[in-house]
């Protein structure tokens, strides 16, 4: 696996090239943004529901997910969020915030101020282009994230989120050799698929059992790729990676 | 009204089997299933396997003992 190089917006570099083409000028324009980086805790909240944020959020290091907090103290996430990825880039056109979002894992986050890349879109079409292609990826998370909870059974919703994540973070350098870190617990992994603990817990251990994937001290080793996409019904199609692998 | 407990087993899946049908007034109100050792700490715990009506709940409950389990079921039948 890679090792972690010092956190740089060369990850949003990455994870934009994933997606779509940049010029070396588009690159040194990216590189240029001004940036303010954070180290954050587990659990911390980066913006909250009903706020006006004016700047995005770039995950550098560690995993966030955007969430939404019901009565009882019921937790449903909407989305994992993985070093590249920009939670709230959605903030740069829409002022107040419909969600949450927050860090699952100690996190290191670069703020990007919302004018600098107006500026930056504004001078770049491409680039603009870039980011709205990685919000329409977004959606098309989205849309495979209702089939989980809705049309999947926990065991298929639970494989299908191990390939999507391989994929996604494969295409940033995270992972590779179909094993990577997934530091999230299991509680963040029920409130991701609207399931329980208990069922997460029952699922890994089907999982396990039919020797499709190995999950010790944090680190899911998918031990049979075809296998899983094929019993997950894993389509990849929906990520938009320009060089998908298996 | 008082609950009615009957022990069964339930095809869970998993080795979480051993279970209990509860019943309201002749009414099934829902299916209470003891964690087994694969669950660490929850071990032992009643997991709300199913509710039915007012006990059905998406955030499905692990409970104790059966008790707490039962309290929980009569308040929300008497629409707590």
């Amino acid at each position: 696996m890679t090792s972690a190089p010092k956190p740089s917006i060369d990850i949003l570099i990455r994870k934009l090239e994933s997606i779509a083409p940049l010029s070396d000028e588009e690159r040194r324009a990216i590189e240029g943004l001004p940036i303010m980086i954070r180290p954050l805790k587990p659990d911390q909240d980066i913006v909250r529901d009903q706020d006006r944020p004016s700047q995005c959020c770039l995950m550098l290091e560690g995993w966030a997910c955007r969430y939404k907090l019901l009565s009882q103290g019921k937790r449903q996430i909407f989305s994992l969020h993985i070093p590249g990825d920009i939670p709230d880039l959605l903030s740069l056109h829409l002022e107040v915030m419909d969600h949450s979002f927050g860090t699952l894992t100690p996190a290191t986050v670069a703020f990007i101020p919302h004018h600098s890349l107006h500026e930056l879109t504004a001078r770049f079409p491409r680039v603009a282009a870039a980011f709205w292609r990685n919000t329409l990826v977004d959606a098309a998370v989205f849309r495979e994230w209702m089939i989980g909870m809705g049309r999947r059974d926990a065991t298929q919703a639970i494989a299908h989120l191990f390939c999507e994540l391989y994929l996604r973070l494969q295409a940033v350098g995270l992972a590779e050799n179909h094993m990577y870190r997934l530091p999230v617990t299991q509680s963040d992994i029920a409130d991701a698929l609207g399931i329980t603990n208990v069922h997460v817990n029952r699922v890994l251990k089907v999982l396990r059992a039919k020797g499709l994937i190995t999950l010790v001290g944090g680190t899911l080793q998918i031990n049979d790729w075809m296998e899983l996409t094929k019993f997950s019904e894993f389509d990849p199609t929906y990520l938009h990676l320009k060089q998908q692998a298996g | 009204m008082s609950l009615h407990l009957q022990p069964v087993r339930v095809a869970t899946g998993s080795d979480d089997t051993e279970s209990q049908l509860v019943f309201s007034g002749g009414f099934l109100v829902a299916v209470l299933v003891r964690l087994s050792d694969d669950h660490g700490e929850d071990a032992g715990s009643w997991f709300l396997e199913a509710g039915f009506g007012r006990v059905n709940d998406l955030i499905q409950h692990t409970f104790l003992d059966l008790k707490e389990a039962q309290d929980w079921i009569e308040c929300r039948l008497a629409g707590g």
